[in-house]
């Protein structure tokens, strides 16, 4: 729980609450979202029923390039790559394919790839862009949001910018404007909408 | 002759010994698991000849313990199946008491989750009264509890033991009509439960799912049934031979008053009803069979003697 600034559950029924932190901080810590998290308040009333989650989102870190998980070595005509995380190798491949054509690359085994003939300089190919890993984190966020409320409450209004969210939901209509709310569980944690 | 039913433990080697004492005492066997060079049985033996059993096995390193959900078929009613509810707590529990002796189904309702929009639909209601007990899996909150319980209990004859997040005083006060059985500190969690009181929440859920069993037993004392279910399965293996070709697990599930057969009802059912127990006596006389709403399957609902004037 170190990694977030701030946590906390709200709801009426102090047990409740409990449960509910425990499974928000489980379903984050699964999804690997809690370091991406810098301050949750989660506001709960079974009686209404809602479920409001706000909070603030750290700078998510950069996109990863090619030199962040391969050494590059050319050799004459021949650019060898030496791979050390395979996560990447996927989409590595489909780019070349597609700048160099498959002729031109060549995969001799699990952590090696091999480039033939290329016009690219080395350097260039350590600068290109393989993922963004912030293009799939609302989608994350959204998911563990879903999972974390509870599963009746399929009436949502959901906010997400790079730097804060909002997550609404219910089983019944939400109100139409949901801002007073939200403002007041935002400025329970310091911040404004 | 009062048949208790008992788990037996035992190595593999010479186990057959102790199958054929059991049938020549009386007893019947319920489900037989052969894991590695381990043999399980589940069984129904005379009570008087627990001791008998106990001393023959003991060259063998058998171990004979009780057993009272062997025999049983119980629902786990999960609120639905989706992650928010599975696998923890309703697999949890479910897999524990499947160790134990203890037939457990997952049932869940098609919309069960939220407050207001939970329902139970008569088909999930007719299958879940089919089972000896139901076990209802709640989540966190109790005005939730409180609102959602009298609608998911409607139509349900079988008892039923509340599982719930609130401590157990609160689910009593807060459940109207009453259940059979309560246990609180068991509602929605996403991890898997591995600390010793996790665990023993579980060894609770038993506890109280036995107490029911047990009440239910003594009521059934009261007015017997005609004919052991275990009895009509050993006769339906030996005169259906279709039932050996079921690959399900448990081909011929025994519940407290009745059997679940799990062949298809259009074919099977009339050969069912003629079989003949003993001097004329067919199982038409002394139970109702009729379609289940599980699949396609029969259930055997094995009639009290008040109904039928005979012990067979």
């Amino acid at each position: 729980m170190l990694a977030i600034e701030y946590f906390e559950v709200e709801c009426p029924e102090p047990l409740g609450a409990a449960y509910y932190k425990q499974i928000t901080n489980d379903v984050l810590l699964d999804h690997n979202l809690l370091r991406v998290i810098s301050k949750l308040h989660i506001f709960i009333d079974p009686k209404v029923p809602i479920f409001v989650a706000v909070g603030t989102l750290k700078k998510i870190t950069s996109v990863v390039r090619v030199r962040d998980f391969t050494s590059v070595n050319p050799v004459g005509e021949k650019i060898t790559l030496v791979i050390s995380d395979e996560r990447y190798l996927a989409p590595m491949l489909k780019i070349f394919w597609q700048k160099f054509g498959k002729d031109k690359v060549e995969q001799p085994d699990r952590f090696t790839v091999i480039l033939y003939n290329v016009e690219a300089d080395p350097r260039e190919i350590e600068d290109l862009v393989v993922a963004d890993p912030s293009e799939s984190l609302f989608k994350d966020l959204i998911y563990a949001f879903r999972l974390i409320a509870p599963e009746g409450f399929r009436v949502r209004s959901e906010k997400f910018s790079k730097e804060k969210f909002s997550f609404v939901a219910s089983e019944d209509t939400l109100a139409e404007d949901l801002t007073p709310l939200i403002s007041e569980k935002f400025a329970l944690i310091g911040e404004k909408p | 002759m009062t048949l208790v039913p008992v788990t037996y433990k035992g190595g593999i080697y010479q186990h057959d010994v102790i199958i054929d004492l059991i049938e020549d005492l009386g007893g019947y066997i319920v489900q037989k698991h052969i894991i590695a060079a381990e043999v399980v049985l589940q069984c129904f033996i005379p009570h008087d000849d627990i001791e008998l059993i106990r001393r023959i096995s003991k060259p063998l390193f058998g171990e004979v313990t009780d057993s009272p959900l062997v025999g049983t078929e119980i629902a786990v009613v999960s609120m639905s199946l989706e992650i928010h509810h599975l696998p923890h707590p309703s697999c949890d529990f479910a897999e524990y008491a499947r160790r134990i002796g203890a037939k457990t189904n997952m049932v869940s309702p098609a919309r069960g989750p939220g407050k207001r929009i939970s329902q139970l639909s008569d088909e999930e209601r007719d299958v879940i009264n089919e089972h000896d007990v139901a076990v209802l899996a709640f989540g966190n909150f109790e005005s939730c509890i409180e609102y959602k319980w009298p609608a998911l209990r409607r139509g349900i004859e079988v008892p039923i033991i509340v599982m719930g997040g609130p401590d157990t005083e609160t689910l009593k006060r807060i459940i109207h009509p009453a259940a059979e059985g309560y246990v609180g500190n068991v509602g929605r969690f996403m991890r898997r439960g591995k600390t010793e009181e996790e665990i023993g929440i579980l060894d609770e859920i038993v506890a109280e799912v036995t107490r029911v069993v047990e009440k239910k037993r003594e009521e059934i004392a009261k007015d017997p049934l005609s004919v052991s279910p275990a009895r009509l399965m050993d006769l339906i293996r030996e005169n259906v031979p279709a039932i050996h070709d079921v690959t399900s697990p448990t081909p011929l599930t025994v519940q407290m008053e009745g059997l679940r057969v799990k062949l298809p009802y259009d074919t099977f059912a009339g050969a069912l009803r003629k079989i003949e127990i003993e001097d004329g006596i067919t199982i038409a006389d002394v139970a109702e069979i009729v379609p289940s709403r599980m699949r396609d399957y029969i259930l055997v609902k094995i009639l009290p003697f008040s109904e039928t004037n005979t012990v067979v």
